[in-house]
């Protein structure tokens, strides 16, 4: 096997053998836990749809749904040949690739949409000027990742559980990404009309168990790189369960889980699109205007 | 029974380290980067462009 040929400047948060790993994991199971999958390319599927546009070569990055390719191409038509890539070749993409070193030539794509991975990649700069790069000008790149707040009751009551019993704790939950950080990355890579906006979710859940049954069933199970690799132990889970009961269970007892899902959108820039006006071209000084004294009557 | 690459993803495929195009090894189901001096598998027709995955070329294998 060859070395790894990651720039060394970068930190490695996430193990990304073990995000592969999870997702092949996940692949067999996945249509009973890819809700949260859906739904988020259900909400791309409706941005793509307000865009009045035909997109001729796409590229889907993140292949843990059927969403997009049965309502975008067969009914809508709006992206004429769509490829699928994942990091993982269990759920069966067209081409099995890692976002952070995509193998297509430059301006490949009319179109990049990034399905719930960018969480989980270690340079997302990295990530975000290859995209550009493989798109053409006026190429519109969509994404949508989990945000922030995501899984916040969860990481708080665990750590609480995990410093309790233990007397430390070890990152379990990963860090997300957070939204003003994420438009100030897209304009830093280069994308022109960028804009980032969130829609949180809450989903309820009888117990803690279950809701850890349906990120491992998502293929979200534990990714961060410097996690304690040994079982967390059910002393530490029965304790998570009952902290999460006891602070956050609602009337009924179900406990809820927030998902923070952040929607990026950027084009590569293009002549045709609005642009500022260059410093000094104006015909009409803004002083003047100002100091103009209103007409007067006589 | 092989599946082949679809060839409309060969065209805008290239070495994800060194960006030059593929050789296609239609034969031994590899995609291979020269400069980079890596094979890539190709399983059932899907391109493994991992280069953690990818094998590394002998002297003689690598086409000037």
């Amino acid at each position: 096997m060859p070395p790894a040929t990651q720039p060394s400047a970068i930190p490695e948060i996430f193990d990304r053998t073990q995000v592969k790993n999870s997702r092949n994991h996940a692949a067999h199971t996945l249509d009973q836990y890819r809700f949260l999958i859906d739904r988020a390319a259900h909400d791309i599927a409706d941005r793509l749809t307000d865009i009045n546009r035909t997109f001729p070569r796409a590229l889907q990055i993140g292949a843990r749904t059927t969403y997009p390719q049965e309502t975008l191409l067969c009914q809508n038509g709006s992206i004429e040949e769509l490829i699928k890539m994942d990091l993982a070749d269990g759920l069966s993409p067209d081409i099995v690739a890692d976002e952070e070193l995509l193998p297509f030539t430059d301006n490949s794509f009319d179109l990049v949409i990034s399905l719930m991975t960018l969480h989980s990649v270690n340079d997302v700069p990295g990530a975000l000027t290859h995209i550009h790069r493989v798109l053409k000008p006026d190429g519109l790149f969509l994404a949508v990742l989990p945000g922030g707040d995501t899984l916040h009751e969860l990481r708080h009551v665990m750590m609480e559980a995990e410093l309790a019993l233990k007397g430390g704790v070890s990152p379990r939950i990963a860090p997300f990404a957070d939204k003003k950080q994420m438009g100030g990355l897209l304009q830093r890579t280069g994308f022109a009309l960028p804009v980032v906006d969130s829609d949180t979710i809450t989903v309820t859940y009888e117990h803690v168990f279950k809701l850890l049954q349906d990120l491992r069933g998502m293929g979200e199970s534990n990714i961060v790189a410097s996690t304690n690799k040994k079982y967390i132990g059910k002393a530490v889970i029965t304790e998570t369960a009952r902290r999460y009961q006891e602070q956050f269970a609602e009337p009924d007892g179900r406990i809820p889980a927030t998902v923070e899902m952040i929607f990026l959108t950027g084009w590569t820039p293009h002549e045709s699109q609005q642009q500022p006006m260059r410093p000094g071209s104006a015909e009409h000084s803004l002083t003047e205007a100002l100091q103009k004294k209103p007409a007067s009557n006589t | 029974m092989k599946q082949e690459v679809d060839p409309k993803l060969l065209e805008i495929l290239v070495c994800p380290l060194t960006h030059v195009p593929l050789r296609y090894d239609a034969e031994a189901q590899e995609l291979i980067s020269d400069q980079a001096k890596l094979a890539f598998p190709v399983r059932d027709g899907i391109p493994i462009m991992l280069v953690d995955e990818a094998r590394e070329l002998e002297g003689r294998e690598v086409k000037k």
